[in-house]
Parts: structure tokens; sequence; C-alpha cells
């Protein structure tokens, strides 16, 4: 690996440094029974809340800031979120749809443990469908794949609309819940051990392939002239960023924004590198997702406490807007 | 390091734009493609450089067929140029160059030399996004100067159609010193007569026909082209014994029949 520039060196200290404030704070921060907001280190059962918080958000961060940058280098625009490929909306429909079975049939539901599964199944089934129809000639194409995304999203819309319309009022303020992102302090530890061994595997392999995603940068005939195989890229890529995203939204839900805001806050510290890059979208996804998880310990409104996707949402929205207004998406 | 095209046949859906095109480029010159619009030349290179498979027929490179090449032993014979290059990220001019060496070893000097024969040492540090357009054919060039190896084959398509006066003469006289150096070029042009200054051979396409190939001398009579570019052409004597080819404007508007104001 090429020696860092002292840029690059000085921008990854400062993301490491925020990443260990925000986890300081977080681990802190402590709201007592009666909504009493305290700043203060606590007994080992809290602190064990608290940590597993931390390992929620830092793994859902690190997965969908490193996907997001595998899907705008494999989709070639900066635009592109981990969501675009329909991986959210096909969880939240296989949830609804697990929610709907379940209270048809009279079965208890407990949203905060079981949703695991079904938005797993239903994020891997939507990229499936994804990548089945994203083809051209044999291989992705990345037109047609977000064309594709694009559709797959909207019917999965429409069929979680119906699935809502369907389930009883209680079910139906869980699941709008869920649908903004649960940093979950009760998650189990296989929950962690297998999200967690994701995000670092899916992260190590977007790290090996960065010098080639950087080359994935040119047009396809000059990407080809240069040495690059693009279609068995584009697979890696595809599959790498389902997986990190499919676990990431199985783990906390389908948070908004983190896989479009991480990337392009590494790329303005970072520059475009993609070896650099995946390093430093990672951190800035962890500090992103903790620092919104302290937002909602810390901001209560009539008594409840935000969730964790307001924040990133209304971090995300205006950033996403810079980025149209400034052109830094078309470059 | 030897090219040769036989009996390659390329169709976009319906449309053929190769027809059994059978010919071969010779290494250490300069072989320039030429034809009117849609005569199938940027389609030719590409499947010379792999990108387009051909409906039948085959390239050959050093006797192997580049169908049976993977992008990196490609890349490793042969460098490619196209009109106008995209880079979907604001890389700066050295690292869209260093992108050059992608399927090859590392070289640091043949990048800096690759940098300067171009006159982008200045410019290293730029982003590429915010360069000219003519400017940005320089990198493209740079980046396959470090990518082609001597013996090697340089595919060209219109590489200086945006390029200022002074860089495109140092741009024909670069591809000269390659081509002295055993490289093979491939070049497409538009400018006819910069094509008869700087080839030594020329491939005329029409309609996805190969409609003459040989020396300049032999390709480029004024006949053939008016039939070919339905414009007159003409070679006429310089000063200095050489001779030059011009294409001849024509007015499609009778000047004596137009109504004064």
């Amino acid at each position: 690996m090429r020696p860092l520039a002292k840029r690059q060196f000085l921008g990854l200290c400062c993301l490491v440094v925020i990443v260990g404030l925000t986890v300081i704070a977080r681990l802190l921060v402590y709201r007592d029974i009666s909504g009493v907001l305290t700043w203060e280190w606590t007994g080992s059962d809290a602190m064990s809340l608290r940590w597993t918080a931390v390992r929620v958000a830092a793994i859902a961060g690190a997965s969908l800031a490193v996907s997001g940058v595998l899907l705008q280098a494999l989709l070639r625009n900066p635009l592109a979120s981990p969501y675009i490929l329909g991986a959210s909306s096909g969880a939240a429909l296989a949830v609804v749809m697990v929610m709907y079975l379940q209270s048809s049939l009279a079965i208890t539901w407990n949203l905060r443990g079981m949703d695991t599964m079904p938005a797993a199944v239903g994020a891997v089934g939507t990229l499936g469908v994804v990548y089945l129809l994203g083809q051209k000639r044999g291989w992705l194409d990345p037109i047609s794949l977000v064309l594709v995304g694009v559709v797959v999203t909207a019917i999965c819309g429409a069929l979680i609309m119906f699935f809502h319309h369907l389930l009883p009022h209680g079910l139906k303020a869980d699941l709008v819940t869920w649908m903004m992102g649960i940093i979950r302090q009760g998650a189990s530890t296989s929950e962690l051990i297998i999200t967690g061994s994701i995000a670092l595997i899916g992260s190590a392999i977007a790290l090996f392939f960065g010098r080639a995603m950087d080359a994935a940068t040119l047009g396809d005939d000059e990407a080809r002239s240069i040495g690059l195989s693009l279609g068995p890229l584009r697979l890696v890529l595809f599959v790498v960023a389902g997986i990190l995203t499919s676990a990431a939204v199985a783990l906390a839900g389908p948070i908004g924004f983190v896989g479009l805001i991480a990337p392009h806050a590494a790329r303005l510290i970072l520059g475009p590198k993609h070896t650099v890059l995946v390093v430093g979208a990672a951190l800035a996804g962890i500090a992103l997702l903790i620092g919104a998880d302290v937002a909602s310990q810390i901001i209560s409104v009539q008594g409840g406490r935000m969730p964790v996707g307001v924040f990133t949402a209304l971090i995300g929205g205006p950033a996403f807007i810079w980025l149209l207004r400034s052109g830094r998406g078309r470059s | 390091m030897s090219l040769r095209l036989e009996n390659l046949s390329h169709r976009y859906g319906s449309l053929d734009t190769l027809q059994r095109i059978s010919v071969q480029a010779e290494p250490g010159k300069i072989t320039a493609v030429l034809g009117p619009n849609a005569a199938g030349k940027s389609t030719l290179l590409k499947c010379v450089i792999g990108s387009e498979r051909p409906v039948s027929g085959h390239v050959y490179i050093q006797g192997s067929q580049v169908t049976d090449l993977s992008p990196r032993q490609l890349a490793q014979h042969v460098a490619y140029v196209p009109q106008r290059s995209t880079v979907a990220a604001a890389f700066t001019v050295q690292d869209v160059v260093e992108l050059g060496r992608y399927a090859l070893p590392r070289n640091p000097s043949r990048i800096q030399n690759a940098l300067a024969n171009l006159d982008l040492l200045e410019l290293a540090h730029r982003p590429y996004p915010a360069l000219s357009v003519g400017q940005q054919q320089r990198v493209t060039l740079a980046r396959a100067l470090c990518q082609v190896e001597d013996n090697g084959i340089m595919v060209l398509d219109e590489p200086t159609s945006a390029m200022d006066l002074k860089h495109m003469q140092q741009c024909m006289t670069l591809l000269r010193q390659l081509a002295e150096r055993g490289i093979t070029i491939l070049l497409v042009l538009h400018d006819i007569s910069m094509a008869a200054q700087v080839a030594d051979a020329v491939w005329l396409l029409e309609r996805g026909t190969l409609v003459a190939s040989g020396s300049v001398a032999e390709v480029l009579q004024p006949d053939r082209l008016k039939s070919v570019f339905h414009v007159p052409f003409a070679w006429i004597q310089e000063t200095a014994g050489r001779r030059r080819l011009v294409a001849l404007m024509q007015s499609t508007v009778n000047v004596d029949t137009m109504e004064q104001p």
C-alpha cells in the first residue's frame, strides 16, 4: 500500500478523535426513569447497555458508510446510497409482512428483537431481484441497476403501505419507529458478533478493491483498457454492499443518509482515493451514528426520545441539498 | 507488436457497423484510420481493445486473439486513448496518469516523464475535472504514454480534437517518437491533411467497409477521397518540395445570385 499523504494522515487522526469523543459522550449520557438527563459514569449494568448501543451504532454506521462508498463506485454516481438498490424497502416490507402475519395469527410480536431475521431476508431477497434485473449483456449495468432499484423500491413502498393499512393501530407505531432506525441497547451478543464480522470482512474486502475502484471511475472502455475486469468487480461491489446494507438494516433498521453523507464527509477530508476513503467513511459513519444516538438520548420531546433516523436525516438532508447545489454530485 | 484484423464484422442491433475487414498494422508505423461519420472507425478501435465483440472474424495481437486475452493481459500490450475521457472523481492529474500503470508494476519515473512530455508538470496536482477539454486530452495521452511498453500498441481515437495547435504538433511529434521505438500506432483522425502528414499507412473506411488500405500516397487519392467524403481534395506543392493534401472548400450557395440588402 502506498504511504499516506500528510493531509490524509491528519484527516484520519481527526476522524479517530471525533469517534472517540462520540463514544465517550454516549457512555456518559444518562437519562433516568423519570426522564432527567445527567452525564455520569454509572454502574456496570447501565454501562453494559450503553456499550451495546455504542457497538450497534458503530457496526451499523460503518456498514452503511462502507456500503455507500462501494455503491458510489459501482454506480459511478456520488449521489448513490445503500438504499438506492431497494435493500431498506425490501427489509421494511418483510418486517411489515411478518408483523401482519403475526397479528392476524394472534402471536405476540416483539419487534425489538425478532425483526432481525425478516429484515435481513427481505433486504437480501430484494437485492437478489435487483441483481437479476439489473444486468445488461450478462454483466451488471449501473444505469439498469439504478432504474430497477428505483422501481423495486416503489413497488415495495406500495406493498408496505398496503400491509401497514392492515396492521392493528398499536403495531403501526412500532413499524414507523423501526423504519426511522433504532439503536437497540438490548441487541444480543450473537447479533453483534454476526453483524460485526460482516462489517469487518466487508470493509476488508472494500480496502482490497480500493485501487480497482479508483480505476472504475474511468469510463467502461478506458477502465477495461488499463486492465480492469469491470464485470467481476461490479459483482463483488454489489454483493459486498448488499450484504453490508442488509446487516445494518437487520441490526438497526433502515437508518437514512449515513451511507450518503459519511462517504462524502470522508471524501472532503481525505480526497477521492478509495483505499483511504473506505477507512475514513467507516470512521465518519461510526461518528455520525453514535453522535446521532447521543443526540436522541439528549433531546427529549414530550417525554419520548426521537428515533435516531430523525437526526441522521436532519444532518443528511441539508448536506444532500448542499451537495446538489454545489455541483459536487456531478464531479 | 503485430496487429491483424481478419474478416472482422460487427453489428449494433440490425446495423452492420463493420463488414469483413481484413487488414494489418505494421509495428513501428503510424496507421491512420480515416472515414466519414459512422464509417465504423471508433467501433474498429473498440474491437481492437476488446470492448466490443465482433459477430464474426478476429483481431490478432502478436498471434493471440484479443477475445482470448483478459483485460489485464490486453492492457500489458495495448494502450487506448478515447476522444473524450470520463473520470467520475476529483482525482488530480497525477492520479489519473498513474492509473495507466494499474495492470503494470509501479514506475514513478515513467509517470514523471509522461507528465513532462505533455507539459503537465505544472498541472500535476490540479483536479482533473477543473481542466479544459484540451488539457484533459493531454492527461489521457500521458496516461496511455506511461502504460504502453516498447513494441506495444497504442490506439488513439481523435486524441487531438480539442488541443491547441502547439500541443497538437507536440502530440504528433510524440507519436512519431513512439513509432520509432517500435510501438504500433493506430490513430483515428478527422483531419485528412494532418493524417497525410503524420501517417505511414492509411485504412480508409466507409459505412463499415474497408475502401482502401496501404501507404498514404496509394490510399489518399483525390478521386477516391471525393467519392468517400463528398468533398474535393487536391495535393498541392509546397516551397520545400513537399506535397500537402488539402480539402477544397465548396460553397453550396451561389453568392452572385444572393440579393443585396
